[in-house]
């Protein structure tokens, strides 16, 4: 196990037995949710790239947040006399850009838009993705054959073709940045979910809560979401990594953030222009990237192991679906 | 078969339809429709009369639809705004120069993961197979216009091995040579990306059939290993493998934008983001139709490839709404 993380658990054996592989309602299992979280917390615990990753990430959550305290400078200011500066220079632990802006403030408030837009795609694409996968799911027949053709078509246009063509009709900016990414982003959720419930919703106990006039809300959010749980929650950790991958891209292309704000990508963008002059500039946003991703995707991982999504499906097709979800965000 | 192949087709159609709905809705749907995304807010009401009547704006939004959809399944993509160029003489050639550059990075990234990812399956948790999981990490994780940067900075600035950018030196247009050196940066960049997938891909899958019973039974008989794994696993391992070849084949059109740009290479992913930002937005909705028709044909087609090497299939069960 100290191995190297498996991308995709090797063994089909491992894990299996921190949870019933049989789908349990948790509400009335007498050894406790809680008992299972538990057991979870302390095998992601024990995978030390998953703990790595949290360390690496929580750094940049706290350097984001603390960023006016950790620097003097302002990450918009213009500063003709001080361009291009080395690291260490006067003070700029990593120098200054073309236009005198200092780089490591510029990198500590480009974290904070990277950070935002990532954890605020991944939660709401999780809400839409649940909701419409539960209703997909739960009501089955037309409701589920529009919603699903909803998302074939959404999968048919390449996500970043699209996230572009709407940017470029709406406009840029941060908040419609947040919008278009979690708009484009909800159908792998969606997918799990409706899996999931087609998968239960002819259990036994759900048409026991049915019988005795459990309404159609308590039974999803309490007897059907909750068996999703585990798998929602690798997906949108995934989708963090996702978000801010698609958002540093676009900010590159001069389609997202937009100047005078700090973003790894819009830095990325100015970098190239200036490889001549400064070349260690497009090193510090890019690392920061990789860095936030990687720790990203091994949280990711790591959760999944420890919590061994239960919706076991012919594992093949399984990991084909991880895999290409993967594959296409990481890809631009 | 044929029942399920024309299922599938009458699918995908209905999906294509669905999808130019949706485009044609999405564009409607921008603040101030069509005629404001083109012209900007700081126009006069009587200016965007006339526009309105010159694009058929005033009539009927179905009837809007339908000379569109018209349009598109002729291959009529109309003009370009600004400079009145037919859209059909923009978009194509950057298809080819997109193919050229994604069929080389997907061919090479196939002939280094395959073997290797079989190797390592049988070899899990060695140093290879450690490299391996280590380039796939990377591969997923690393934005490949950073990459591609800094190959730039290296390789060309630094070194002066291979050309910053572009598809051709000037006056060279035509030279093979010059072509695949100005290839070798931005092939690399994109089959870091390909790589990572296929290298885990065809490991996953090869270890799923080394699980297998055929496998212990073909073992237990004695057949020599080299022989259970090229002659027995190896064949059924691929078949996965070959459906994901097929699900990527959009990719290849739609998937190099980051890194186009980065080299300004003069594809379509290129041409949609300078697009994008010039505001042509019949041009964007016309890559966009056409990338989703490679997708969807893509799909069917890794459908039907996945049916036929796999006999053993269940057609029917088989809805493509998922894959």
């Amino acid at each position: 196990m100290s191995q190297l993380p498996p991308l995709e658990n090797p063994d089909m054996t491992m894990a299996t037995e921190t949870m019933a592989a049989e789908p349990v309602d948790t509400t009335e299992a007498t050894s406790g949710p809680q008992n299972l979280w538990r057991i979870a917390l302390r095998k992601f615990l024990q995978n030390p790239f998953a703990v790595g990753g949290s360390i690496v990430l929580l750094i940049f959550i706290l350097t984001a947040i603390l960023a006016p305290w950790l620097t003097p400078y302002d990450p918009a200011k213009v500063d003709m006399l001080h361009t291009n500066l080395p690291p260490g220079a006067d003070g700029h632990l990593l120098g200054t850009d073309e236009i005198g802006r200092d780089i490591f403030t510029r990198l500590l408030y480009g974290g904070r838009i990277s950070l935002v837009v990532g954890f605020a795609v991944a939660f709401c694409t999780v809400l839409i993705g649940t909701a419409i996968g539960a209703v997909s799911g739960y009501f089955g027949g037309w409701v589920d054959v529009i919603l699903m053709r909803l998302v074939d078509v959404m999968n048919s246009i390449p996500l970043l073709f699209l996230n572009i063509l709407i940017m470029a009709l709406f406009g840029s900016g941060f908040k419609i940045l947040i919008f278009v990414l979690s708009v484009t982003n909800w159908m792998g959720v969606a997918r799990l979910v409706r899996g999931t419930f087609l998968q239960l919703r002819e259990m036994q106990y759900v048409e026991a809560a049915r019988a005795i006039g459990v309404s159609h809300g308590a039974i999803i959010v309490r007897h059907l979401i909750r068996n999703a749980t585990a798998p929602i929650i690798v997906n949108a950790t995934l989708m963090v990594g996702g978000a801010i991958l698609s958002e540093s891209g676009l900010s590159y292309l001069g389609l997202g953030i937009q100047p005078p704000q700090a973003s790894w990508g819009l830095m990325l963008s100015n970098a190239q222009n200036y490889m001549l002059t400064n070349p260690m500039e497009a090193l510090y946003p890019g690392l920061c990237i990789l860095l936030v991703v990687l720790s990203v995707s091994f949280i990711g991982d790591g959760i999944r192991d420890a919590l061994d999504p239960r919706y076991r499906v012919k594992i093949s097709q399984r990991r084909l679906e991880q895999w290409r979800e993967r594959f296409s965000k990481s890809r631009t | 078969m044929t029942e399920y192949l024309l299922r599938r087709i009458l699918q995908s159609i209905v999906v294509l339809f669905l999808v130019t709905v949706f485009m044609f809705a999405l564009v409607h749907a921008a603040p101030g429709g069509p005629t404001h995304v083109l012209l900007g807010p700081g126009m006069s009401p009587e200016a965007m009369k006339i526009q309105e009547h010159n694009m058929g704006l005033d009539q009927p939004l179905p009837l809007q639809y339908l000379h569109w959809l018209k349009d598109m399944l002729t291959g009529n993509f109309g003009y370009t705004f600004k400079n009145h160029i037919p859209i059909n003489t923009i978009i194509w050639p950057t298809v080819g120069n997109t193919l050229i550059l994604m069929g080389a990075a997907w061919v090479l990234s196939l002939i280094i993961a395959i073997p290797w990812g079989i190797y390592n399956s049988t070899k899990t948790y060695g140093i290879s197979d450690n490299v391996a999981t280590v380039i796939a990490y990377l591969g997923f994780a690393i934005p490949s216009f950073w990459f591609g940067i800094l190959l730039q900075e290296y390789f060309s600035l630094k070194l002066n091995w291979f050309p910053l950018s572009d598809m051709w030196t000037v006056g060279k247009q035509g030279d093979i040579g010059n072509l695949l050196w100005h290839m070798v940066l931005p092939v690399t960049v994109l089959a870091l990306g390909f790589l990572a997938g296929y290298l885990k891909y065809s490991r996953a899958s090869m270890l799923e059939v080394l699980h297998e019973d055929f496998v212990r039974t073909a073992r237990a008989k004695g057949v020599p290993e080299r022989w259970v794994i090229y002659r027995h696993a190896l064949r059924n391992a691929l078949i996965p493998v070959i459906t994901v070849l097929g699900l990527d084949l959009p990719v290849l059109v739609g998937g190099a934008l980051l890194t186009e740009n980065v080299f300004n290479w003069p594809g379509m992913g290129r041409e949609f983001v300078e697009m994008a930002l010039a505001r042509e937005y019949s041009v964007l909705m016309a890559i966009t139709v056409i990338t989703a028709v490679m997708v969807v044909l893509g799909n069917l087609l890794a459908d039907i490839l996945y049916a036929v090497v796999d006999p053993r299939v269940q057609l029917g069960k088989k809805g493509g709404a998922s894959v």
